[in-house]
């Protein structure tokens, strides 16, 4: 490129962002947002070993800010390039204590109202001169919703021989705002959790500071999170702080210096420290460490490592729990029925015992590995994720149809499926206890017991051998008392003598079976919307009539053949229909609206709560949750409960999982959790929340929120 | 074989470790996964690029530190050098709906043509559900994420945070250094670097 033309380019460009006036220099700059002067003070006038203080004052528009040398998460500060006389030199910017100012999520450090950024220049001998020519290039950034980088060209001339002091006012405000090195403090910082956040301890803060809330203020950037809450606390004389590392930090200083201010103070305190411990290397390197940094993550209630064989044994507990989950309780009576039937035969029932065991097992070993594979595939789903897709939804809708038209006698498999499968069922009570092994574990998914949260959460930091394993364990949990219950007779002998009333009993259990299909079409409506759940409506009709027609033993080959036929085509019509209704949706669903005590849950409200000095319960929920739906009802509903909340002025927050999150599935995850419910009570100053139990009782509640 | 048998696992446990973490993304673990619709509504996920290096940008078209890369043309030169090598780039605006700045997708789109842009996509973030899980704090803010999956390079787009769009010259373009290692197969010389800019405008709360 010819040079001209470049040039005249660069020209072009510079002066389109810039709104300031760099025509004619003088002392003042004037934009929209601010009024820049260029200030000095001489009281001695101008000479060797005289104090000399030349500034760039700022005033800001209301609400519009510049930044500290520090800007926090965007920003820059503001930068003085200085042309001076020889033997005339300038130092750095002297810069007075920042304010915290917060946007968004984010947190920047800067200066509103009126500013003066004083520089302190030295005089050598070797100048001479009247005057003080001084020529000033600016750059500052100056935001409110938006920013807009200015820059200033200034010029100024002070006489050598006499006292320049009308800005002394200013400058004595400048000088008064400067953070102060606290003389006999003493300060001390150690890199603690894996360098994920800085513990600084300072003594011997002036007697002002003693046991207030000091606000901390990094003066290297890159090293802290500067959004995040430090937590800090007082003992006897020493400021104890625990400051978060950003986890995208790209400095690793072995010292460093911040500004502490208490409210209301004009100037901070300097503290300067090193730092004790070891930086990791900018990239967390992955692999081996990678699990190391999950079981050191603040994740389940219980210590960090939790060992193998007590994660199993926890696995077994919370499968156990899981019968008494409600959401298993459809299943249970399909259960039921299955051993009044073997009621016969100890040998019979030990056999289905053990088939029953081994779908349950099987299942939950086929669904961790199904779910290590899609989480290898990088999909953002946790447990119970099966629940989250409204086709899934439809499928089981379908299925519980099925079995209660089955159970209703519509229809029996018999004639319903060919010969093979059909026999299998009725003459292999093994396979068909298996089966209900299987049914019961997809029900029971979305329903994690207590244990179960803090189980999976290590389950996927381990190799997948160990993490199947720990599921199988799962699976063996929640099969135990059935399997006991057919080992010893003693149990299944209290059942019933098998008699007529079976018949009646298969009839009944129908209506649990199409309770839980109304449940499963509310489930698809809350996904997708009326259209979904007319359209599910719909399939099911059609499927009613098509078994009708299949199960008609009693007309012709003939007339049974045609029936059938309609009934296939109308099946096949209606689901030609319904499923685009059912297709996932995405971002187009706005989230179902919340009563008005319950906000929507984010983590950076959660934060901005805390930081307000107010406790926050999150009920991480889902529609296809029913163990969520019954604490909804019994203990968040409660009104007493919820005077109670009011009262200690907890903040209401529900993530609502019902469709994939990302961010919720990313914040269960930080808890150590995989499935909701969840119930979490974040205090102020805590880094991690409260867990409360699944299974939420209003004492359970008051418990934790009077806890300290 | 042994490799086989171990890259789903690693990828499992990254994947775990990358959730664990519900504070912004590190260099060095799984990049979070993400879906969002592009200006003409298409939906485009991370994981549609598997296998490839994927570069993301923060933009926000009335940003003036974006106006400086973008007039400057440093921008584009930057998005043609890496999407001729197979690179992914997908521009991202986490811009909320309720700050003024906000586009609406023809707008973004009118506005990605104009300027002669070339990213492979343009994602409408606008409830900043990206930006907040990248840690995404700046406009621009830079992100590589190598065709593992592992976000590689977090920072600025070069390395003289100002506006001065004369600047770009003499700067050092670290997404075009930070594409060299990774496409070299070396570890990025410098991963993590100070990104600078305005104010990703998310949500006030």
């Amino acid at each position: 490129m010819p040079k001209l033309p470049r040039l005249v380019l660069t020209l072009a460009a510079i002066a389109m962002p810039w709104s300031a006036q760099t025509a004619a220099a003088s002392a003042t700059v004037s934009t929209e947002q601010v009024r820049a002067e260029l200030l000095a003070h001489a009281p001695e006038g101008v000479a060797p070993g005289k104090p000399v203080w030349l500034g760039l004052q700022i005033e800001h528009q209301p609400h519009w800010h510049t930044y500290w040398k520090n800007p926090g998460d965007s920003g820059l500060p503001t930068t003085l390039t200085w042309q001076l006389p020889a033997g005339v030199t300038a130092g750095e910017i002297a810069w007075p204590t920042p304010k915290q100012l917060p946007v968004g999520p984010l947190m920047n450090y800067g200066y509103e109202g009126k500013l003066l950024l004083p520089v302190p220049v030295s005089v050598s001998p070797s100048f001479s001169g009247n005057a003080l020519d001084i020529k000033l290039t600016a750059q500052w950034l100056v935001c409110k919703d938006v920013c807009i980088p200015q820059q200033g060209e200034f010029a100024l001339s002070i006489p050598t021989q006499a006292s320049t002091v009308m800005n002394a006012a200013a400058f004595a405000a400048a000088q008064a705002a400067l953070p102060q090195p606290a003389a006999g403090a003493q300060a001390r910082a150690e890199l603690v959790d894996d360098a994920k956040a800085l513990r600084v301890t300072v003594s011997g803060l002036p007697a002002a500071m003693q046991g207030r809330e000091l606000a901390f203020f990094a003066e290297t950037a890159g090293v802290v999170e500067h959004a995040a809450r430090v937590t800090a606390r007082w003992d006897g004389g020493s400021w104890q702080a625990r400051v978060p590392i950003s986890s995208q930090r790209f400095e690793s200083p072995a010292q460093m210096q911040a500004v502490l201010v208490a409210p209301g103070m004009a100037a901070g305190t300097q503290v300067g420290f090193a730092i004790a411990g070891s930086w990791p290397a900018l990239v967390a390197p992955g692999g081996d460490t990678v699990a190391a940094a999950v079981a050191a993550a603040p994740a389940a209630p219980t210590p960090p490592p939790m060992g193998l064989a007590l994660a199993l044994a926890f696995a077994v507990v919370g499968g156990m729990l899981l019968n008494l989950m409600p959401c298993v309780f459809p299943i249970l009576s399909l259960k039921l029925l299955g051993f009044a039937g073997h009621a016969h035969s100890r040998r019979a029932l030990l056999a289905g015992g053990l088939a029953y065991s081994a779908g349950v097992v099987l299942s939950f070993v086929a669904l961790a590995a199904l779910l290590l594979v899609l989480r290898a595939g990088g999909e953002q789903i946790g447990w119970g994720f099966q629940l989250q897709s409204p086709g899934f939804i439809a499928a089981l809708a379908v299925l519980f149809t099925l079995i209660a038209l089955n159970l209703a006698g519509l229809f029996e498999f018999g004639t319903l499926l060919p010969s093979g499968i059909a026999s299998m069922r009725l003459r292999h009570p093994l396979a068909d206890s298996a089966l209900t092994g299987v049914l019961a574990v997809a029900v029971a998914s979305p329903c994690t017991a207590p244990f179960m949260g803090a189980a999976l959460g290590l389950a996927f930091t381990l190799p997948p051998l160990q993490a199947l394993s720990l599921f199988a364990a799962l699976g063996v949990g929640m099969a135990l008392p059935f399997l006991a219950a057919s080992a010893w007779p003693g149990l299944a002998a209290a059942m019933p003598a098998p008699g007529a009333w079976m018949a009646t009993f298969k009839t009944a259990m129908a209506f649990p079976m199409l309770a839980t299909v109304v449940w499963l079409a509310w489930v698809l409506g809350q996904q997708t919307d009326i259209d979904g759940v007319a359209a599910l409506l719909a399939v099911l009709v059609a499927l009613a009539f098509a078994l009708w027609a299949w199960g008609r033993i009693d007309s012709s080959r003939f007339a049974r053949a045609a029936w059938s036929t309609l009934g296939v085509l109308l099946l096949g019509v209606t689901l030609a229909w319904a499923l685009p209704s059912w297709r996932e949706a995405h971002a187009t669903v706005s989230p179902p609206a919340a009563d008005a005590r319950w906000q929507p849950w984010s983590a950076s409200r959660v934060a901005a709560l805390n930081a307000d000095g107010r406790a926050v319960f999150v009920d991480f929920t889902a529609a296809w949750c029913v163990t969520c739906q019954v604490n909804k009802r019994t203990t968040l509903g409660n009104a007493s409960v919820l005077a109670d909340l009011e009262a200690g002025r907890v903040a209401l927050l529900r993530a609502d999982w019902t469709r994939r999150d990302a961010a919720i599935s990313a914040e269960l995850a930080r808890l150590g959790r995989n499935g909701v419910p969840v119930y979490a009570l974040y205090k102020p100053g805590q880094a991690l929340p409260t867990l409360l139990p699944e299974l939420l009782s209003p004492q359970v509640l008051r418990d934790a929120l009077a806890a300290p | 074989m042994k490799l086989r048998i171990l890259a789903p696992l690693m990828l499992g446990l990254s994947f775990a470790a990358a959730a664990s973490f519900a504070a912004p993304a590190m260099v060095g673990q799984p990049a979070p996964m993400f879906s969002a619709t592009d200006p003409s509504g298409k939906l485009v996920s991370l994981a549609d690029f598997k296998g490839k290096t994927v570069v993301l940008e923060w933009v926000n078209p009335e940003c003036p530190y974006v106006r400086k890369h973008y007039d400057s043309a440093n921008m584009q030169a930057t998005q043609k050098a890496a999407t001729a090598k197979d690179v992914v780039w997908l521009s991202v605006n986490s811009t909320h709906p309720s700050h003024f700045d906000h586009k609406k997708p023809a707008e973004m789109a009118a506005w990605t043509k104009a300027q002669r842009a070339a990213p492979t996509a343009t994602l409408l973030d606008g409830d900043g559900k990206i930006g907040r899980s990248y840690g995404a704090r700046t406009t621009p803010h830079m992100y590589v994420v190598d065709a593992k999956g592992t976000l590689v390079y977090a920072g600025g787009i070069d390395d003289k945070p100002s506006a001065n769009p004369a600047d770009v010259k003499s700067a050092k373009n670290l997404v075009n250094a930070a594409l060299a290692d990774v496409l070299a197969g070396r570890a990025v010389a410098q991963p993590v670097t100070r990104a600078y800019g305005c104010s990703v405008k998310y949500a006030d709360s």
